[in-house]
């Protein structure tokens, strides 16, 4: 229907209804309100993908990461008994950052100002002139962050996890087994800063609608006379996170140049045994992280919002093993060249739709229902901000009696 | 001259210079400023040459390059870049190139 063609087979728009059909309230996008109660509604209440396992290889190897919507610096450090765990980078002294280099390798953590020094398992080992403190050792480990792995990335929980990761993943967490991140030892990286909202950003990543527009060049092989708009071939949603698999072209035409470079791509793929089933499937872990299982562009994506209206995204493209001849550096430097500059593509429309928000015009925005990942987003969203609002609310303190006061 | 690049490939000499580029920072770089006519011979000359390029170097290890053949390996790896402009961006590639540059590539496995 709607001008879909005999060949290719989408998501009906019924099959999508039970998201609902109702526009979209557009503050939220903008709002710095809402922006406020999303920090502790959604960003400290979800397990939060920060890194993966091979930026940690050795015992003692560790990475400081920001989030800045919680305004926090986190310390995550690989023990000598090989386990990863995550810290704030405060000193339990007098709160000062421990960390100020972003990764790197120690034995021990001292504090530049009095020099408390923390082992790799967030242990206080010694500081000086400790018997005039009134305190323990022991009780002055460095705050533990809940951490967890799955398919080789590392995912925080910056308050109380009511689910492990795997629990709160679902089927999603065998299928993150499956994609190549899970074998990657080394990655490409960019990253972009935007003026747009987290949400706003990340949706631009999971509509297919914008496709023909923006990329009318770039995005040719995932558009097509079959599928003119490039709409997902499938969509599965569990709990807040949610899947599309890729529609591609049946009868791509390659350029010269990019035929060669896939080609062998896709070549070390095979060889590597990281072309496995999930090569069109493509993860939105909620709230703000996508996992692509394609082996020739393994990429991930994830959207940290700064404040209301600003975000950075981080993208990377995960390898399996050392670059060990020059056809696969080549292979390397060109994929992620080319994910770049799709990439690139998004940036100004998505930063022109923020500034009409900004106005206030709107009051209501829409999905039509081949933007069902979007509209999920938001449900997921608004419903975990209503929750906390009703629990403030229910929280506001009754008056104390004299005699419990007195209790 | 002789030693600049591998036998059988100084067709490419005369875009060693420019081409020829440590770093995928650089290289990004480098294609988004260039003059187009320049880049646009530069792909000319190169594009033709990439495989027999990576199979010639896929001879060596790749952290012992000898000279000649880093050169050959730099400008491969920089002919992954321009070629996005030349095969796939066409006229689009002034606006893309300024956009491309809030893309900040901070590491590859080549070394960015």
């Amino acid at each position: 229907m709607h001008g879909e063609r005999p060949g290719f087979q989408g998501m009906s728009d019924d099959s999508l209804a039970w998201l609902g059909t109702a526009p979209i309230p557009a503050a939220p996008y903008h709002d710095p309100a809402w922006f406020d109660l999303e920090r502790e509604a959604v960003f400290r209440r979800a397990w939060l993908q920060i890194g993966h396992v091979c930026e940690l290889p050795d015992s003692g190897s560790f990475i400081r990461r920001e989030i800045e919507a919680l305004n926090v610096s986190l310390l995550i450090v690989r023990g000598r008994d090989g386990e990863i765990r995550a810290f704030h980078n405060v000193c339990t002294h007098r709160g000062t950052q421990l960390v100020e280099e972003e990764s790197g390798r120690r034995g021990t953590f001292s504090c530049p100002y009095h020099r408390w020094s923390f082992g790799t398992d967030g242990a206080l080992l010694a500081a000086p002139d400790f018997d005039r403190f009134f305190i323990d050792k022991a009780d002055c480990a460095l705050p533990r962050v809940a951490l967890d792995i799955c398919g080789g990335l590392i995912f925080v929980h910056l308050g109380t996890p009511d689910k492990g990761l795997r629990d709160d993943l679902g089927p999603y967490a065998t299928m993150l087994d499956g994609f190549p991140a899970a074998q990657a030892t080394t990655f490409s990286e960019y990253v972009y800063e935007i003026d747009a909202n987290w949400k706003l950003t990340y949706d631009n990543f999971q509509e297919n609608y914008h496709l023909r527009f923006i990329h009318p060049r770039s995005g040719a092989p995932v558009v097509g006379e079959d599928n003119p708009f490039g709409y997902p071939v499938k969509m599965g949603f569990h709990g807040p996170h949610r899947t599309q698999t890729i529609w591609t072209n049946p009868a791509p035409a390659p350029k010269p140049v990019q035929a060669q470079s896939f080609g062998r791509a896709a070549r070390f793929a095979m060889a590597d045994g990281t072309a496995g089933p999930h090569s069109r499937d493509y993860l939105a872990l909620f709230p703000n992280f996508f996992i692509l299982g394609s082996p020739a562009q393994p990429f991930s994506h994830t959207v940290w919002p700064i404040d209301a209206r600003r975000s950075r995204g981080v993208i990377r493209l995960y390898w399996k093993g050392e670059d060990d001849c020059a056809s696969r550096r080549y292979a390397r430097e060109y994929a992620m060249a080319s994910a770049r500059d799709i990439h690139a593509e998004d940036r100004d429309v998505i930063e022109a739709g923020q500034r009409g928000l900004n106005s206030g015009a709107l009051k209501h925005i829409h999905f039509q229902a081949q933007e069902a990942l979007c509209r999920h987003l938001f449900n997921a969203v608004d419903e975990r901000v209503q929750a906390y609002r009703a629990e403030r609310t229910s929280a506001t303190p009754r008056p104390v009696s004299r005699a419990e006061a007195m209790a | 001259m002789t030693t600049l690049l591998p036998t059988g490939f100084e067709a490419l000499a005369p875009f060693a210079d420019r081409w020829a580029i440590d770093g995928s920072i650089t290289r990004a770089a480098r294609r988004g400023a260039a003059d187009p006519a320049v880049r646009t011979a530069f792909f000319a000359a190169a594009a033709p040459l990439l495989d027999a390029a990576l199979a010639h170097l896929d001879r060596y290890p790749l952290d012992a390059l000898p000279p000649a053949e880093q050169r050959l390996m730099d400008m491969m790896l920089t002919l992954a870049h321009v070629s996005l402009t030349e095969e796939i961006l066409g006229d689009q590639e002034p606006a893309h190139a300024r956009q491309r540059q809030h893309m900040r590539i901070t590491r590859t496995p080549a070394g960015a």
